[in-house]
């Protein structure tokens, strides 16, 4: 496989899986707030929190700018049409690569966001469908290819990253909800967001509170939004792809600081960890970067 | 049938004859489409249009300094010609592309046809086309032109004309091919009551024709194409050949010009060394060491490496001579020359102004005729003589009293029409048909071609960058 292409596909299944992300966290906290008393921009600041670019919002805080921000402006890199753009830009170069039926279905996925002029709702729940749609025909029908690989490699890199940055949002905005009601309620739609609370529910039917939610979403092996999962899935993934070895060591090592038990009664180590692990997917990026893409 | 609207005028019409009625089988095809509902009519161009839209079928265009990809435009009526009428369009072709090649390999080697043609000689050595650095290099099977485009046009009588030999780059293979596609899905009724001949080995046949061009003797071999990147309006012709022949897609970036002069692509476990390539470059920007300086879409001193015949290039670096519309008016004489045979099909009447009984006749004429730059392709720089107001016929004829060589003339060629759905009607459009010819240890053409047509009434101008549609073109039993 190119060198170029390798690096092209691992961009575009980034791109497409942080797109059906920020949907679902716009869509989940905007449902969230119809049930909490609440200061309404001040909630929805925290998802440009979420993203890491807050320092790029300039706009009056309200409802409208604030989703504007997130989902159409295209001047914002951690927007849902940048991502889009970015995505159709590397996929020119990939019509060579990608199945046929993923082709198009990435093309419906583009066309649908591009002709929007629905409801945020609408335009949301469709880019997670489409997404969705995308990524089945991958792994339903495409041959385990070195393409298959990337998409794989990029795909749970960016879930994992993603994942660990709701997590930390939830934590640092927890003050934010005084009533301990209201914090429950919180982490329950953070399991929302990621298509996790029934799969919750049957593990835990008696309790949902953070420190649960927190190893659940961390730890739970059979879930495909944990970390725990995502990593799993990159070290499978590993086993293909040549000289490695480094590529390895750095997935191992992104999990161990996550397996004391207190740790989640401790928001300040948790956040700590959160952190490292962050900074881990930034080492194994740069590391895959400087040994398949240059 | 008797058709009452459709108006053929004064051209030659592929479906309807001078008394109005369809040619013999082209009735069950017009009548097909002059029997759909007006309804109908939009629903199959809507099918048409979210098939081609999920297929991906674009070609690239600029607009407002944005790179748009534009659906491509399929008409749905097919252009039809009998096959008996075809094999001997084919027959031809291939006499062509076999005196051509001869004719590039003599430029390069012993220049005996330009020997016989002093007039033609002095305009070769002076041709921009004429790559001096391609002197004495001998490619595989002495073929130059691989992979050609011959655009053919009938006349008002309906016989077919060759009008140019595209012997670069030419594009429009990959839009043929799923025209065809999208056929079969739209007017699935109408393709079962013709026995249409396929074209979809197309791709296996220029795969063979690639690895025919191969010094290497390796079995199986590394053949890339080599595309200027996803700005250049054909590019997704490139990466559908690329796919359907499964083989890598590369730009400049992806190559390496090793020590000893091997092409090598960069991969994920390293390098590999690469035997042919596809270049859709062209020859001005394959080389920056020998050519265009500052092209960033070539590998510098990959010249040294094809004349080493450590990879193939293909179509070779200096075939481009042959395109050229000087050259053209004397591929009848290279036929006899070089194969010693009469041309099979016809060509449309040169005048080369660089002879001075040709110049006298085109300045005194020039209201009646085409007037061309020999060096251009894609229509630009045509002046069409009785179509040119007074003024802008006088400008054309000083500039070619200033630089004779420079400019050919022709006589205006009434090109045949075909019907074509304009909306919800049944209008006659002109067309004309880019067959592609694969010259490897065989000679292959394609069932037909790509047939191009000019949506816009009256006109003549068929590239889609201009406002051009394109129509599958069935060969019928």
């Amino acid at each position: 496989m190119l060198s170029s292409i390798a690096e092209k596909t691992y961009w575009l299944s980034r791109y497409i899986e942080r797109i059906e992300n920020t949907s679902r966290l716009i869509n989940v906290n905007s449902d969230l707030l119809l049930d909490i008393p609440h200061d309404e921009s001040d909630d929805l600041k925290h998802l440009i929190q979420i993203t890491g670019h807050l320092k790029d919002f300039k706009k009056k805080n309200t409802k409208e700018n604030v989703f504007f921000f997130l989902i159409q402006d295209e001047k914002n890199p951690s927007s849902i049409k940048y991502s889009i753009e970015m995505a159709k830009m590397n996929s020119r170069y990939l019509l060579t690569m990608l199945p046929k039926s993923a082709w198009e279905q990435f093309n419906n996925l583009y066309t649908d966001f591009i002709s929007k002029n629905k409801s945020y709702n609408e335009d949301l729940y469709q880019i997670i469908r489409n997404s969705q749609r995308f990524f089945a025909i991958i792994s339903d029908g495409m041959q385990r290819n070195d393409v298959f690989n990337f998409i794989k490699l990029g795909r749970f890199i960016e879930r994992a990253d993603m994942l660990s940055r709701i997590i930390e949002d939830q934590i640092l905005r927890k003050e934010n909800f005084v009533n301990k009601y209201y914090q429950n309620l919180q982490w329950s739609s953070v399991l929302k967001s990621i298509n996790g609370f029934e799969s919750f529910k049957t593990e835990n039917k008696e309790n949902l509170n953070q420190e649960i939610v927190l190893k659940f979403i961390v730890m739970e092996k059979l879930f495909p939004r944990s970390l725990k999962y995502c990593v799993d899935k990159l070290l499978e993934v590993q086993r293909f792809l040549p000289k490695s070895q480094k590529i390895r060591k750095y997935m191992s090592e992104l999990l161990i600081e996550f397996s004391y038990d207190d740790l989640y009664k401790n928001d300040k180590k948790i956040l700590k960890v959160l952190d490292d692990f962050q900074f881990g997917l930034i080492k194994l990026d740069k590391e895959i970067n400087a040994r398949f893409f240059n | 049938m008797k058709t009452k609207k459709y108006n053929t005028d004064k051209f030659f019409d592929e479906y309807i004859n001078k008394n109005n009625t369809s040619r013999k089988n082209f009735k069950d095809s017009f009548n097909f489409f002059k029997a759909l509902s007006n309804n109908k009519k939009k629903l199959l161009s809507n099918i048409r249009d979210s098939i081609i839209r999920s297929m991906g079928v674009t070609f690239r265009v600029y607009d407002n300094n944005r790179l748009i990809d534009r659906e491509w435009p399929l008409d749905l009526v097919p252009r039809i010609i009998i096959k008996k009428e075809w094999n001997e369009v084919k027959d031809g072709l291939i006499q062509r592309i076999k005196a051509i090649n001869f004719f590039i390999h003599d430029v390069y080697h012993k220049q005996e046809f330009l020997n016989q043609n002093p007039v033609l000689k002095s305009l070769i050595l002076d041709s921009p086309n004429f790559l001096k650095e391609c002197k004495g290099v001998v490619p595989k099977n002495k073929i130059w032109a691989n992979i050609s485009g011959t655009d053919l046009i009938k006349d008002h009588r309906g016989n077919f004309y060759v009008l140019e030999d595209n012997l670069r780059v030419p594009s429009g293979v990959a839009y043929m091919l799923e025209n065809r596609n999208v056929m079969k899905k739209v007017v699935t009724d109408l393709f079962n009551k013709y026995q249409v001949s396929p074209i979809d080995d197309y791709t296996s046949q220029l795969y063979k024709c690639l690895s025919d061009a191969s010094y290497s003797k390796d079995k199986l071999k590394t053949i890339v194409i080599l595309s200027p990147g996803i700005f250049n309006s054909a590019y997704f012709e490139h990466a559908y050949l690329a796919q359907q022949m499964g083989i890598d897609l590369v730009e400049s970036s992806d190559l390496i010009l090793s020590k000893d002069n091997y092409v090598y692509i960069k991969t994920i476990s390293g390098r590999k060394k690469v035997d042919v390539i596809y270049r859709r470059v062209n020859d001005d920007y394959l080389d920056p060491n020998v050519w265009v300086k500052d092209s960033t879409l070539g590998l510098p001193g990959i010249i040294n490496s094809w004349k080493e015949k450590k990879v193939a290039i293909v179509n070779a670096p200096g075939s481009g001579v042959a395109d050229d519309k000087a050259v053209y008016a004397f591929v009848p004489k290279m036929i006899e020359f070089y194969l010693n045979e009469k041309p099979k099909l016809k060509q449309v009447k040169t005048y080369l102004c660089a002879f001075e009984k040709d110049m006298k006749y085109v300045l005194s004429n020039i209201s009646k005729l085409v007037l061309k730059p020999v060096n251009e392709s894609g229509g630009y720089g045509i002046l069409i003589g009785p179509k040119a107001s007074k003024k802008e016929l006088d400008e054309y004829k000083a500039k070619i009293i200033d630089n004779p060589r420079n400019f050919v003339a022709q006589p205006l060629i009434k090109l045949s029409t075909s019907p074509s759905m304009i909306n919800t009607s049944i209008e006659p459009r002109h067309i004309d048909l880019r067959p592609f010819i694969l010259s490897g240890n065989n000679i292959f053409v394609t069932n037909g071609g790509l047939t191009r047509v000019a949506l816009t009434k009256g006109s003549t101008i068929v590239n889609s960058s201009q406002g051009g549609g394109s129509k599958d073109t069935w060969i019928i039993h």
